[in-house]
């Protein structure tokens, strides 16, 4: 009942922000943003190519609006829009060789100010370092799915790549990841 | 060990929220009018430049055919002119060269036609 609610609300924020009221639009930024913008975040590793990124997809979902058919089709034309210019410039600018991803982007310690030093903690940031280390498309496929929850289908749909390809990346990511994560836990121990 | 892996990557790849004040960034930098869902009422006042464009091209094309039309009956009238006007010229030619044609013939006629002068007294033998 509360997601029928929700829902409802967001149909008509997208209905109201479609006839040109500037302050549904903003809410439908804020509602959006940490997907967007955790999308380019993960994809270029910088918050500040992150939030260009971001930028860049509002200010194209602000033009095409209108063809905008549900809230469903809102989140995925923002996931699908953000990895693939994502995908375009990182092939233009390799960010990760460059810009290693910062501490935030690896994980926030538990308690600020204070190192987490488990296992767990260490594995969980190697792990997001590792990602950084993917081609850009198999990197987009591991983070629709691991950050966002996408099914196979869907990711397919989002990056224009056939269903068995989605499911080879992923399947080749896990294992070269386990690979490194074997390495990194060895030079943990 | 493949179900901890994913588990790990689902703690790794959290959101993150983009700094303070991202959403009024992006509302600044919204262009100032953008076409939007059109209404109905733009979609009616759009009917009519649409209408326009469907007959604007027939009317174009009708109104150069007219101005070629008028350029061509013009041009056919200067160019009568023009050979009206030679003509006037060729005829007031062909008087002036006849009238001087006349006159020399009138001055040979007279030169024909003058007696002869009487010729001088012979001179007396003086033997």
């Amino acid at each position: 009942m509360k997601f029928e609610s929700a829902h409802v609300d967001t149909d008509s924020l997208l209905r109201r922000a479609c006839g040109g009221d500037a302050s549904a639009f903003a809410d439908i930024v804020r509602r959006h943003q940490a997907t967007v913008f955790s999308i380019g975040y993960r994809m270029l590793g910088r918050r500040d190519a992150a939030e260009d990124l971001a930028q860049d997809v509002f200010l194209q979902l602000y033009r095409k609006l209108d063809s905008i058919e549900s809230i469903e089709h809102l989140g995925f034309w923002l996931r699908r829009v953000a990895a693939n210019l994502a995908i375009d410039r990182l092939r233009r600018v390799p960010y990760s060789t460059t810009y290693p991803l910062d501490d935030a982007a690896l994980g926030a310690d538990a308690e600020p100010g204070v190192p987490d030093t488990s296992e767990d903690h260490l594995m969980t940031r190697a792990l997001a370092k590792l990602l950084g280390e993917l081609a850009p498309a198999p990197r987009a496929v591991m983070v629709l799915r691991y950050q966002e929850d996408r099914d196979v289908a869907e990711i397919a749909a989002a990056l224009d790549m056939p269903v068995n390809t989605v499911k080879s990346h992923i399947k080749r990511s896990l294992t070269a990841l386990r690979a490194l994560m074997i390495g990194a836990r060895l030079e943990i121990s | 060990m493949s179900q901890d892996i994913e588990n790990q990557l689902r703690r790794a790849l959290r959101p993150v929220d983009p700094s303070a004040g991202f959403a009024e960034r992006v509302m600044r930098a919204l262009p100032e009018s953008t076409p939007r869902a059109a209404p109905v009422v733009a979609l009616r006042s759009a009917a009519r430049p649409n209408l326009w464009r469907r007959l604007s091209t027939p009317a174009a094309l009708a109104a150069s055919l007219v101005v070629a039309v008028l350029l061509g009956q013009q041009a056919g009238r200067q160019q009568v002119e023009r050979e009206q006007r030679a003509g006037l010229a060729a005829r007031a030619e062909l008087l002036q060269a006849l009238r001087i044609t006349s006159k020399k013939l009138d001055l040979a006629y007279q030169a024909v036609n003058r007696p002869a002068p009487a010729p001088p007294p012979a001179e007396e033998n003086p033997s």
